[in-house]
């Protein structure tokens, strides 16, 4: 058995000392090989990689438990420049190039511990040969680069040091297929000239065809390992990728919940629900297109998933429709307002409302507090007589008050109401953060990843909630999920976005079984 | 026409030394996202020193503890304080610098009182005249000397791997540290630069015209401020290109008082502002800042 | 209980204001007008800075016009400097009534410039406000300023005289306490209004758009305006505090509000706790009163030294404290007094504290592409919105 370069020993890791991102992980790495790691959005894989390299500080995350060895090192107490120096390094997801800085500038960065001018020359060479494109555009800035070219420059810039390990973080996200190819290929001539790799990846085929073994990650913890041929031959990764065999049951019948939970939430106005329709929605960033000539419809008071590989366009088309990105071409009509025209306030107004993938709440404040923000919209007295608590200020604060209590209780936060949310746990303020939306009164919710980094149980009890108001009020729900399961067993339409592109949708069991659909999640070998 | 060319050099060269106290601002901004109020008693600490040095060791020496004395507060202000603030954000960070400007102002006022020190320059009280325009000998050679420390900077900036790495960190602290960039070192850089550029600006702002040293030459650093937000808050070149304007502005306005009185006295402490403020009523991030998109 | 409890430091605070002036000397009588009038500053930029998130380096400005209004319109007609004349109360009125106007005016930069960035821009307010007092001299005076009316209702004035003798427990009532219960009760109504913003749906939706201008958006607030009336009211506040000040002093003059005065505003709150008023009311009582105490006993300090003698004077005594006092507060004070008397609170109560906070929780795999800034959070990083 050859001699590991990298080994991970029951990892733990947690942010903020509130939310456990990974559990128990053990992997290892031998020398000259390449190893997958595999998994979807919030398994804990960037985390996993910023344990190795030592720059989880900087996001505010720390190794609760485990040991992590570099050529027989213990990592403990070193520091990022250190491992660098010590040839393990990492190429960050989302290819984090320097954008004012040239490609020669770039990969000066990246040989900045290489203290030999020759040694650096020589390097730089070698990455020219691997990449010629790069030495055709060496001196044009690094922003005005395609999304293939800057993942080639982010991979260029990491071998600047010449590492005996390299850690990718998903090199594939947001590239179209050929490239993803191409890239794939180049990660073979990467291990060919001696170089181990670490690779993150969400595009399972293109994973598996490059690595030698790979290991499954999921909420944390390894669920799955084995070589390369082992995992592709089972159907176990498409199975976890798109929740097959839970798209029928809802966790609770609908007719039986709806006498169980009641919400006891009305509105204070006769607002309806309207159909939203997205009609060729461009949206391009730089020089990259996000998403192109994407058109779906939402039917009023129905819930309707958006799905896709990462960086498939899904976060942009959510904050297209609430107003906080523009769109470049392309209309989003809800009901008669042409939504794409608007801020977002005036799209709030209009009863959208929303949550975040990053959670974004004020985190001073009490919980009450932050979903009392949630009422701002349908508060009417001014500035003046709530300086001066004239009678109807008071009046109105008492009501929504009240009303904001009902919707904690749905939630099951009630009792939480006072506590200030730094305290709260990661599940905890995702629930403050969907009944903030919910204390809009909205007609039409959006919901980015609202249960991301949730256990099974804290997604069941998200379901049933926003089932019980999506019925009762008769909303319109589009969220965003990577959960597999959580979706399939909530929307009853699905559309399904890939390389900002329209791919497939239809009923949740039609897609599963589209050959698009495997093809996006899985790589080409599946379809 | 030549009453006109003369107040224009005056104006460049005046813009130039405005334009390397507010390089500094950016430098210390965008390696530690601190807001360097105390930009200004530092620069006087540099000339402080230079002009009590300038007896026992002579001139040049004394030039060079200045600079590597402003350098070396630059960095120890950043390394005991800013570092240890318990919230770090750049609001608080910002009111940091306040306190620490007035103490060490109030120190230096301490120690200056009501003296005026002399600088000791040899180029003294001088003036130039050539094709009708007449320039103190220190202005001219403030420029000269600013033009050149630019250059250094852009080749320290753009050639040698240590400048490269401190535009990276800048630009993306947390990538720039994946690289085994250590933001430790950049920030520390950023400061040490900062100062000897304040100490540099400082010596050429008390030589003649300016009589020498006193506590209110710190203020001079709060004339910079305009230039560096009128040049984008993140944007070396804008920085330089900003003192240029505020610099040339602040000329006109004074030389040509008199025709505009309507406006006042004293037009020349204000024109600055008001450019400052007109500017960001146009372009809120600055003639070269970056506007950038608000992320979610 | 304790909610009788938690009132009662505020109930005896007012108890001993309302009866210091039977036993307090001019001196303190004095300071302590010095001392309200910052309060009443304090108490509105720390609604800008603390509540919205917005840092102004330019309140002396406000508060220069907040005086100067209140001198004006009071002014005896055809006196030394123009006067219009008018009921002090209302000049009072007008001095906050302009100062937030001209608030307003700046409401293009003001509700697009956001942090730090505004502060800087702001700066630029105190070097205007100095070229209009120098030169506007009809209206104030020039380099000498201007004397200021004493405030008055009809038939009773706050100066010495109508009525000419007024005495409360045996202790005669002359200007000096005839103002005092006046600024208690500016410092009363300015402490009521403000907390009363705090917790109101317009301090929320400040509060929010500190946190994050995008949620807020999304919940339904309008960013720029928020902003902008954050920095209306906090001018407004400014502006009655310079009128305030103007009264104290009995004489105006330029050097009064320079530089130095927003950055003693700013320091006030800081010191105090940002987004705390009863911290800003702490944090001006002690700015205010440290050199005025210390000149005042300095021949009482054995180490301090007369003023010209070369050593130590009381004045830079007192700047010294106040620069470390500051700096120590930032290094190890998290959210200032009321940060620390919370976490006091919370102590003998075995609750988890309510100050500071973690940074936010970034998700456990993120997908945001966007570059972060070393020590600086992304949110900052934007200027505009």
């Amino acid at each position: 058995m050859p001699d590991p370069i990298l080994i991970v020993d029951d990892l733990a890791v947690a942010y903020d000392g509130a939310v456990q991102a990974l559990r128990g992980v053990s992997l290892r790495v031998d020398t000259g090989s390449v190893v997958a790691v595999l998994g979807s959005n919030g398994a804990g894989k960037t985390t996993l990689l910023r344990a190795i390299s030592r720059s989880l500080g900087s996001v505010g995350g720390a190794v609760t438990a485990g040991t992590i060895r570099f050529e027989g090192e213990d990592l403990a107490r070193r520091d990022t420049s250190w491992v660098v120096r010590a040839g393990l390094v990492q190429a960050p997801e989302g290819r984090r190039i320097f954008r004012d800085l040239t490609v020669e500038e770039n990969l000066r960065a990246g040989g900045y511990t290489v203290r030999d001018a020759a040694a650096r020359k020589e390097a730089s060479e070698r990455v020219y040969d691997l990449f010629p494109i790069l030495a055709e555009r060496r001196s044009q800035r690094g922003g005005l680069l395609s999304g293939g070219q800057q993942q080639m420059l982010a991979m260029g810039r990491a071998l600047m040091t010449s590492p005996k390990l390299l850690l990718l973080d998903e090199p594939s996200l947001g590239l179209a297929p050929q490239l993803v190819e191409q890239i794939g290929d180049i990660i073979a001539q990467i291990h060919a000239q001696g170089t181990s790799v670490l690779l993150i990846e969400q595009n399972a085929a293109m994973g598996l065809r490059v690595a030698d073994r790979a290991y499954v990650l999921e909420v944390g913890a390894v669920t799955a390992e084995g070589s390369s041929a082992e995992l592709s031959a089972t159907d176990d990764i498409r199975d976890r990728y798109l929740g097959v065999g839970t798209s029928e049951p809802a966790p609770t019948a609908p007719g039986e919940e709806r006498a169980e939970t009641t919400t006891g939430l009305q509105r204070s106005s006769t607002a309806r629900a309207q159909q939203l329709r997205v009609e060729d929605l461009t949206v391009r960033f730089g020089g990259i297109t996000a998403l192109s000539d994407v058109s779906f419809t939402v039917e009023a008071g129905t819930i309707h998933a958006l799905i896709g590989p990462n960086g498939a366009g899904k976060s942009t088309c959510i904050n297209v429709l609430g107003g906080a990105y523009r769109a470049t071409s392309g209309t989003v009509h809800y009901g008669d307002a042409v939504l794409s025209a608007l801020p977002s306030h005036r799209i709030a107004d209009l009863g959208v409302a929303r949550t975040f993938q990053n959670i974004s709440l004020s985190l001073e404040a009490s919980v009450e507090d932050n979903l009392l923000v949630g009422r701002h919209r349908l508060m009417r007295t001014g500035t003046v007589s709530q300086a001066l608590r004239l009678p109807r200020a008071r009046r109105e604060e008492r009501a929504e008050r009240e009303a904001v209590r009902r919707i904690a209780a749905l939630l099951g936060i009630e009792d939480l109401l006072d506590r200030s949310v730094h305290t709260l746990s990661y599940g905890d303020r995702k629930r403050v953060e969907m009944g903030r939306a919910l204390a809009a009164e909205p007609t039409l919710l959006l919901l980015d990843e609202p249960v991301a980094g949730m256990t099974h149980g804290e997604s069941t009890v998200m379901a049933d909630a926003i089932r019980a108001v999506q019925q009762e009020l008769g909303l319109s729900v589009l969220l965003v999920e990577h959960d597999m399961p959580f979706v399939m067993g909530l929307a009853e339409r699905v559309t399904v976005l890939d390389f900002g592109k329209h791919i497939a949708e239809g009923t949740p069991q039609d897609v599963q079984r589209d050959p698009e659909v495997l093809r996006a999640y899985l790589g080409t070998a599946a379809a | 026409m030549s009453y006109f060319l003369t107040q224009l050099a005056n104006g460049l060269s005046y813009g130039l030394i405005l334009g390397l106290i507010a390089v500094g601002f950016v430098i210390v901004f965008t390696s530690t996202g601190v807001l360097n109020f105390a930009h200004g008693s530092v620069l006087l600490t540099g000339a402080y020193l230079v002009a009590v040095l300038q007896d026992p060791i002579g001139f040049w020496a004394a030039v060079l503890v200045g600079i590597a004395g402003a350098a070396l507060l630059g960095v120890l202000i950043n390394a005991v304080l800013v570092r240890n603030l318990a919230e770090a954000n750049p609001g608080t960070a910002a009111i940091l610098m306040l306190g620490v400007d007035i103490l060490l102002l109030t120190e230096l006022t301490r120690r200056i009182g009501n003296r005026v020190l002399p600088i000791g320059a040899p180029w003294g009280a001088d003036v130039v005249t050539f094709g009708g325009i007449t320039l103190p000998t220190s202005r001219a050679i403030a420029a000269g000397l600013a033009v050149v420390v630019f250059g250094v900077l852009w080749f320290l900036f753009a050639r040698t791997g240590a400048g490269v790495a401190m535009r990276a960190a800048a630009a993306d602290g947390d990538t720039a540290s994946l690289m085994g960039i250590r933001l430790t070192r950049t920030g520390a850089a950023g400061w040490a630069l900062a100062g000897a550029l304040a100490a540099i600006a400082g010596i050429f702002l008390a030589s003649f015209p300016s009589p020498g040293i006193a506590p209110t030459l710190a203020l001079t650093a709060f004339a910079a401020i305009p230039a560096w937000v009128l040049g984008g808050f993140d944007s070396v070149v804008g920085a330089i290109v900003g003192g240029l304007i505020i610099g040339v502005v602040t000329a006109l306005a004074v030389g040509y008082e008199s025709d505009l009185h309507f406006l006042g006295r004293g037009l020349g402490e204000v024109v600055p502002y008001a450019v400052m403020i007109l500017v960001l009523l146009v372009r809120p991030s600055g003639l070269f800042g970056r506007q950038e998109a608000v992320r979610v | 209980m304790s909610d009788l409890l938690r009132r009662l430091p505020l109930a005896l605070g007012v108890l001993v204001a309302a009866l210091l002036p039977l036993l307090a000397t001019d001196f303190w009588l004095q300071a302590g007008l010095f001392a309200m009038a910052a309060v009443v500053g304090a108490i509105g930029l720390t609604l800008l800075v603390g509540v919205a998130g917005q840092l102004s380096l330019g309140h002396a400005f406000f508060a220069a016009l907040g005086a100067y209004t209140y001198a004006w319109t009071a002014g005896e007609i055809g006196g030394r400097a123009a006067g219009l004349g008018l009921p002090p109360v209302l000049a009072l009125v007008l001095a906050g009534v302009v100062a937030a106007l001209a608030g307003a005016l700046f409401s293009p930069i003001s509700g697009r410039l956001r942090g730090i960035y505004l502060g800087l821009a702001t700066v630029g307010l105190v070097f205007l406000a100095r070229h209009l007092m120098v030169n506007l001299e009809t209206v104030t005076g020039g380099f000498n300023g201007r004397t200021v009316a004493p405030f008055a209702v009809p038939g009773f004035s706050f100066s010495n005289s109508d009525p000419d003798y007024v005495a409360v427990a045996g202790v005669e009532f002359e200007g000096l306490h005839r103002l005092w219960y006046l600024f208690l009760a500016v410092v009363l109504l300015a402490a009521w209004l403000g907390r009363n913003l705090k917790a109101s749906r317009t301090g929320r939706a400040l509060a929010n758009v500190r946190d994050s201008e995008a949620a807020a958006a999304a919940m339904g607030v309008h960013v720029a305006r928020a902003k902008v009336t954050a920095f209306v009211l906090s001018s407004a506040y400014a502006g009655i505090a310079g009128a305030l000040m103007a009264l104290a002093y009995g004489r105006i003059a330029p050097d009064l509000f320079g530089l130095q005065l927003s950055i003693d505003f700013l320091i006030m709150i800081v010191l105090g706790g940002v987004g705390s008023i009863a911290g800003a009311a702490a944090g001006a009582t002690f700015v205010v009163l440290l050199p005025l105490v210390l000149v005042q006993y300095s021949s009482e300090l054995p180490f301090l030294a007369s003023p010209g003698s070369g050593g130590l004077e009381a004045a830079t005594l007192a700047r010294l404290l106040y620069a470390a006092a500051i700096i120590a507060v930032l290094l190890f004070l998290r959210g200032g007094l009321a940060g620390a008397a919370s976490r006091l609170r919370h102590r003998r109560d075995h609750s988890p504290p309510d100050t500071g906070g973690p940074p936010p929780v970034p998700p456990p795999d993120s997908t945001d592409p966007a570059p972060a800034h070393p020590g600086v959070p992304p949110r900052s990083k934007e200027t505009t919105s």
